[in-house]
């Protein structure tokens, strides 16, 4: 058999974070000798999702400073007394849980691609606005916010007045690039998006917070111009895929399952794989670049595709918390509409002031919760994982954790019923500056991805941007991600059921 | 769904693992298109194929992944079984060394892979033994879609090439709480069965309910599967708030 150094490689891509991943993709059926290798002995990178084992070492391993510059202040909480967890492989949990909206063009190419079929999707369904308790007999109450007509009409969470309030806007976000609606919100476009509302629409706080919710942003200042974006990408996403909800979720860990199931397709394309193998050196050379890698092979490729390990300075540091609960919060995973499929993943949305330090300072950025039944394969039957996210601050660990204490009440299935926190993970993650590929020379580099609550389509363009520089000009732009199903790998469930 | 109610079929995600050239790809190309190749090509990173397998009350569909036994790194094998509820793991009954290695990925699987997943040991190349096609190796309960195998004829003259007997695989087996077969791809000698047993022996429970259109478009909502395939234009116009 031939060793890695009699190869000459076209392209040796360092990581199987979802952008190297897809990359792979994009190359499976290219013919080039692909290497794909990663320092880590699991798949993924930052997007990965880690049985509780696992996630116990990678905690000790970015204490150690193994996460790159991204990753820190890791930590991971089990109770001494470990009752009601499973055994560690029966959890998924998942460093990148973002939901994908139905017109993402991530879908799109998973579909063109062929991918898809290899993928569990799941549904998403209501978001809820968290409602703080107010004096003294108004318990604290998660609001469900009404995103479709039908929805609009029958909530019962806003008045008759704020439904038409609400009914108009939404009908605005879907025809806002027309001329008489650019003449509404141009004035507003880099002004918060909460000026709009106020002005233009004359909405009050509470109405103004369901809206800002639809944004999932992290941002509490989102300016108008991005927020309408993200907003309509939202409502035009309802009902794609089936009625009653506008963005899905792969089942086994989101993003990380889509980062396998690309990964797999340049396998079966002929990729070599290669885990716990990182890159110890690397030297330009005439005609692409030599590589050693930890494992003491010494290698050649006529190209390098690496990811950034280094978080932007100034750039937004996330903190996440994710907790394993013993209850299913049955109740959150209702259908919104007759017919729907059954969701698996909620969004909570706590708008900044929403929350509360011990000292009695309010939080100033929004906290996201996003619960995720057992569905999602994450967790076992009766329990859920909840992935709880806000802008990294010297607050933030007692927000999240204020965050959930008040999840944990407000949607506790009976008060009879003990609601515990079995497990919990949390940690920081920083992000990159923009998203354009860099290229020196021989070396493209991914920068890190933002992260967030729903799936951004920025964090395609560079790994087209690669894809078209390592096929140079065999890259024909109408076939990127386009294939067909390969021999044998065809659906075909129609042929048994239709006659 | 024009006349009789279909039964409700199930995905299962299925992987081979083995040595090389114990064949793997062979029971696979048995089971799937009821063909056998003599000297087939050593498969490169891996192979994806499906396969249904209709049993009394139910239909399930199984996504076999094929992984190539020469992998160098071992690096695949672990984003193939990775949530797999069933695994297939494949010995060459001519050579010891084979089965030394099988029982590698067996404790490997019940060490990384999910905790429920089903494991069957499989010895192939039954053709190459006096055992032919006839006797020895368990009997399946159950039929998939082929026809039973043909009898090898000719290849017991050639003299018994086993190394690896019966009931020293088969204890191993019991001990480890493993189906266990001894197959031959070649005459196809109980290849069915054994993809009919791992079908039986899924539980009921972890099996997930396939996005078919009996599924997709059928009076329970709760099914949570989404089809992407199936995208649907005139839903969104009806669905979305304009």
């Amino acid at each position: 058999m031939e060793s890695l150094s009699d190869i000459h490689w076209d392209v040796v891509i360092s990581g199987t974070g979802l952008q190297q991943s897809l990359l792979a993709l994009a190359l499976s059926r290219s013919g080039k000798k692909i290497l794909h290798i990663d320092s880590n002995d699991f798949y993924g990178g930052t997007e990965a999702s880690l049985g509780l084992q696992d996630a116990a070492s990678w905690v000790s391993r970015i204490e150690a400073g193994g996460g790159g510059g991204l990753l820190k202040s890791a930590a991971i909480w089990r109770p001494e007394d470990s009752t009601g967890l499973a055994a560690s492989r029966q959890y998924y949990l998942a460093l990148a849980p973002q939901v994908v909206h139905a017109r993402s063009r991530l879908l799109e190419q998973l579909v063109s691609s062929r991918a898809y079929r290899q993928v569990e999707f799941l549904a998403v369904g209501s978001s809820y606005v968290f409602k703080p308790a107010s004096e003294p007999t108004q318990p604290a109450a998660l609001v469900r916010i009404p995103s479709t007509r039908e929805e609009v009409f029958s909530t019962t969470a806003v008045s008759t007045k704020e439904k038409r309030l609400l009914m108009k806007f939404l009908k605005f976000v879907l025809d806002h690039d027309s001329s008489p609606q650019q003449e509404t919100w141009h004035p507003y476009a880099e002004k918060p998006l909460s000026a709009l509302l106020s002005e233009a629409f004359n909405m009050g706080e509470e109405l103004q917070k369901l809206i800002y919710t639809l944004t999932l942003s992290l941002n509490p200042g989102i300016n108008t111009k991005d927020g309408l974006a993200v907003i309509r990408r939202h409502i035009s996403s309802m009902g794609v895929y089936g009625p009653g909800f506008a963005a899905i979720y792969p089942k086994w860990g989101g993003l990380s399952e889509i980062a396998q199931v690309s990964c797999r397709a340049c396998a079966v394309g002929g990729g070599v794989y290669m885990l716990g193998t990182g890159i110890q050196s690397t030297e330009v050379v005439e005609g692409g670049v030599k590589l050693e890698l930890t494992s003491g092979d010494a290698i050649r490729t006529r190209l390098l595709v690496r990811a950034s390990e280094d978080a932007a300075s100034g750039m937004p540091v996330i903190r996440r918390l994710v907790a394993v609960t013993n209850s299913s919060f049955d109740s959150l995973f209702e259908p919104a509409v007759e017919g729907a499929p059954r969701p698996a993943v909620a969004i909570i949305a706590y708008p900044a002031g929403s929350l509360s330090t011990a000292a009695g300072k309010a939080s100033e950025h929004p906290v996201y919760l996003s619960a995720h039944s057992s569905e999602t394969g994450e967790c076992p039957a009766g329990q859920s994982v909840l992935y709880l996210t806000t802008n990294a601050s010297p607050d933030a660990q007692e927000l999240l954790g204020r965050a959930l204490d008040a999840f944990l009440d407000a949607a506790k299935p009976s008060a009879q019923q003990e609601v515990r926190v079995l497990t919990k993970l949390e940690y920081e993650q920083g992000s990159g500056g923009s998203s354009v590929l860099i290229t020196q020379g021989p070396i493209l580099t991914f920068q890190a991805t933002t992260p967030s609550i729903a799936f951004s389509d920025s964090v395609l363009d560079p790994i087209r941007s690669a894809w078209k520089k390592i096929l140079g000009d065999e890259a024909v732009d109408d076939e990127y991600l386009t294939f067909s199903d390969r021999e044998g790998a065809a659906d075909d469930d129609d042929d048994v059921y239709e006659q | 769904m024009a006349d009789s109610a279909p039964k409700p079929s199930s995905s299962v995600k299925l992987v081979l693992l083995g040595e090389a050239a114990v064949g793997k790809s062979s029971l696979v190309l048995r089971f799937v298109s009821n063909d056998f190749q003599e000297n087939k090509e050593p498969t490169i990173g891996a192979a994806f194929l499906t396969q249904k397998c209709n049993l009394p009350t139910r239909t399930i569909k199984f996504e076999i992944w094929d992984t190539a036994g020469q992998e160098r790194f071992a690096s695949l094998a672990p984003m193939y079984y990775r949530n797999a509820q069933a695994a297939l793991v494949v010995y060459d009954l001519t050579k010891p060394t084979s089965l030394i290695k099988a029982k590698h990925w067996v404790a490997e699987l019940q060490r990384q892979a999910s905790p429920g997943i089903v494991i069957a040991l499989v010895g192939n190349k039954l053709d190459l033994t006096n055992d032919g096609a006839a006797g020895g190796g368990a009997a399946g309960a159950g039929a998939c879609d082929d026809d039973d195998a043909a009898a090898a004829a000719g290849e017991d003259a050639a003299g018994d090439a086993r190394k690896i007997t019966t009931e020293e695989a088969k204890e191993y087996a019991d001990e480890e709480g493993l189906l266990f077969f001894e197959t031959s791809a070649k005459t196809g000698y109980n290849v069915t069965e054994v993809f009919t047993a791992i079908a039986n022996a899924i539980p009921e429970t972890s099996l997930k309910t396939n996005r078919g259109p009996g599924a997709a478009h059928g009076a329970r909502h709760e099914q949570p599967g989404i089809d992407l395939g199936r995208q649907d234009d005139g839903a969104s116009r009806d669905n979305c708030a304009c």
